[in-house]
């Protein structure tokens, strides 16, 4: 009697473990959600409040965006320079993570080393250094004077050392997605290709590219997103011509006192960033953005 | 030793997490003798540091802590949040007037601050005057041995004075700098024709390598020959000067700006603020400043421990002072807004 009563309320006694288990979880993850809240959602909400109350209730600030044709270049610009410094990422950073995944051994440990160590030195030191570096009196300099090709050009404070900053920041982000992807790439594929008759080139193109292409989205959005909120960089080694968003939504708060305008633009930035997301999204999926 | 400190930060941290927002809870618990100051950072800060701060806190065992640089927007921000991350902050006199008008700092509290030990003309816009600051036209001497641009006309010359240039990026300075190299005489420069302005600033935005935001970038760019003439602030020019580069300052046509002390409107610690300006504002201190730092003291007394050959160099030496720009505060309040929104879109397009 007492089994058959225990064994009756067994099913129920699961079930509220089961409930007090889902409880649990939503404890310990209280927590982190409402830190997320807090400090994600609500400025997010307070910023887009911003964009259509301050000064007053309209859509005046976004029309203005649209309409004022430096505020569009500034947005143009900031696409295309993301874009340009990702195609430079993905082009320099390719062979430098096919080298680290597939020769192995100290090669790829120095490799790695450096990429590592890049990554790690903060990015206001890599800014300053291309100063030095192109500066009037740098090595670049020198060595135009050197070789007796006369005067260097001008190397600083333009476009080109605007982007070559930029593309340099981000490499690491773009050889750490295609390392971990390579690592991942079975070279027994490899093998069986070059046994059925396919030449290294012809196994690269067929086999191994293919398979690497997810590192290829991953690095690309990944760079491109991280380049689109760009600010320091761009300021210290540009001019104002290359102006990215996030100089002109700082520039509006802390010169013009324009927080609605700006909150516009951050918004514009927000709403471009998610639809990034979201393409890459639908295609990919983001849970696998980190391998 | 490291690992004690380590687990005293974490208990610290653990201890904050608790008790709600970091800000709030330093500021809880440092709010009775601890005030903070929004400053300019740099050499300004470090001269700051041992003009007003130490001798204040030997004094009066209050704190100074500083945060830099200094911010009209989170001015106005933290006065329309009402949480605040400075108590006291260093700005200019126009900007000082705007924030006034738009009720962003406190009245001068009439019980702390003593009139008696103030000098004519130290309070404006309900704040106290700080000091005297020079951005003038600096040039390499090294790049002109014949003599460099002596004036606005010949920075903007690039055929008889060629050569790498670099401005500030600063509105209503640059706008008074191209009025004067299109003729306008240093005392009709107020109140602002922009549009003449503007014209003549397109004449020279080709030739402008560099627009700089930070005083040492200023000084890292004529330090490593990047360029041969700058608009540059008059202390950071002479700083360069003390390290031996040859630089020479010219006064005609540069602006003088009143800096000023002013009080965020409700901060938590305006008493002890108000306090420390007092104290900032006597002679002894702001001598000590221009000293340390070649801008000229707002208070006459202040020139009694200031040798004749450091006043020479300062905003206030009357032969500096009467060659440069005659400033008009309330003009300049006026017109900074519609000026920035207008400089802002033109260095970007």
């Amino acid at each position: 009697m007492a089994r058959e009563l225990s064994a009756v309320a067994a099913p129920p006694a699961g079930a509220v473990r089961g409930a007090s288990r889902n409880a649990t979880a939503w404890i310990l993850l209280a927590p982190s959600c409402l830190a997320l809240v807090l400090l994600f959602v609500v400025p997010i909400v307070y910023v887009l409040v911003l964009s259509v109350t301050d000064p007053r209730l309209s859509l005046a600030h976004y029309q203005r965006i649209f309409t004022v044709p430096v505020y569009t270049r500034v947005i143009v610009n900031t696409f295309v320079t993301s874009l340009i410094v990702t195609m430079l990422c993905l082009v320099i950073g390719y062979p430098i993570a096919y080298v680290m995944a597939r020769r192995g051994g100290w090669m790829s440990t120095v490799l790695l080393t450096i990429v590592a160590m890049s990554f790690w030195t903060g990015f206001l030191v890599r800014t300053y250094a291309w100063l030095v570096i192109l500066g009037s009196k740098g090595p670049v300099a020198a060595a135009y004077g050197a070789l007796g090709l006369g005067p260097a050009p001008q190397l600083l404070f333009n476009t080109f050392s605007s982007t070559l900053g930029m593309t340099h920041i981000l490499l690491p982000y773009m050889v750490l997605a295609l390392y971990a992807t390579m690592r991942k790439i079975d070279p027994s594929h490899l093998k069986a290709a070059a046994s059925l008759g396919a030449r290294p080139a012809a196994t690269f193109r067929e086999v191994f590219l293919p398979l690497s292409l997810p590192g290829v989205v991953n690095g690309s959005l990944l760079v491109f997103v991280s380049c689109l909120g760009f600010f320091v960089t761009p300021v210290l080694l540009g001019t104002p011509r290359d102006m990215m968003i996030s100089q002109l939504i700082n520039q509006q708060i802390e010169e013009l006192l324009a927080f609605g305008f700006a909150s516009a633009v951050a918004v514009v930035l927000l709403v471009a960033t998610c639809a990034v997301l979201a393409i890459y999204n639908y295609y990919a999926g983001l849970d696998r953005l980190w391998g | 030793m490291r690992r004690r400190r380590f687990l005293k930060g974490f208990a610290a941290t653990g201890a904050a997490a608790v008790a709600g927002p970091l800000i709030i809870t330093e500021r809880t618990i440092a709010q009775t003798r601890t005030i903070y100051v929004n400053t300019w950072g740099g050499s300004w800060t470090a001269a700051e540091e041992a003009a007003f701060f130490k001798p204040f806190t030997d004094q009066t065992g209050i704190r100074v802590k500083t945060v830099a640089p200094v911010s009209y927007a989170k001015l106005k921000a933290q006065v329309q949040s009402g949480s605040y991350e400075w108590d006291i902050t260093a700005i200019t006199q126009a900007d000082l007037l705007r924030a006034e008008r738009e009720g962003l700092v406190e009245p001068v509290d009439w019980t702390v601050v003593k009139k008696d030990k103030l000098f004519p003309n130290a309070v404006y816009a309900n704040g106290l005057a700080y000091c005297a600051l020079g951005t003038n036209l600096a040039y390499r001497k090294d790049k002109y041995p014949q003599g460099g641009p002596k004036s606005w006309a010949d920075f903007w010359d690039v055929k008889k004075f060629p050569g790498n240039r670099s401005m500030l990026n600063n509105a209503v300075r640059t706008v008074q700098f191209a009025l004067v190299a299109d003729g306008v005489p240093v005392d009709k420069v107020f109140p602002l024709d922009i549009d003449r302005a503007f014209r003549k600033l397109d004449q020279i935005k080709p030739h402008i390598k560099v627009w700089w935001t930070q005083g040492n970038q200023s000084q890292q760019l004529v330090r490593d020959g990047e360029v041969d003439m700058i608009v540059m602030w008059n202390a950071r020019a002479s700083e360069l000067q003390q390290q031996g580069l040859p630089v020479e300052l010219v006064w005609p046509g540069a602006t003088i700006t009143t800096t000023m002390w002013g009080v965020a409107k409700g901060a938590p610690n305006r008493k002890l603020a108000w306090e420390f300006l007092q104290f900032a504002v006597q002679p002894k201190p702001q001598a000590d400043f221009a000293n340390k730092l070649y801008y000229g003291p707002t208070n006459p007394e202040a020139f009694k421990y200031i040798s004749p050959e450091v006043s020479r160099q300062l905003p206030t030496y009357p032969e500096n002072a009467k060659v440069a720009i005659k400033s008009d505060t309330v003009a300049e309040a006026d017109q900074t807004a519609k000026i920035q929104e207008r400089f802002t879109q033109w260095l970007a397009s």
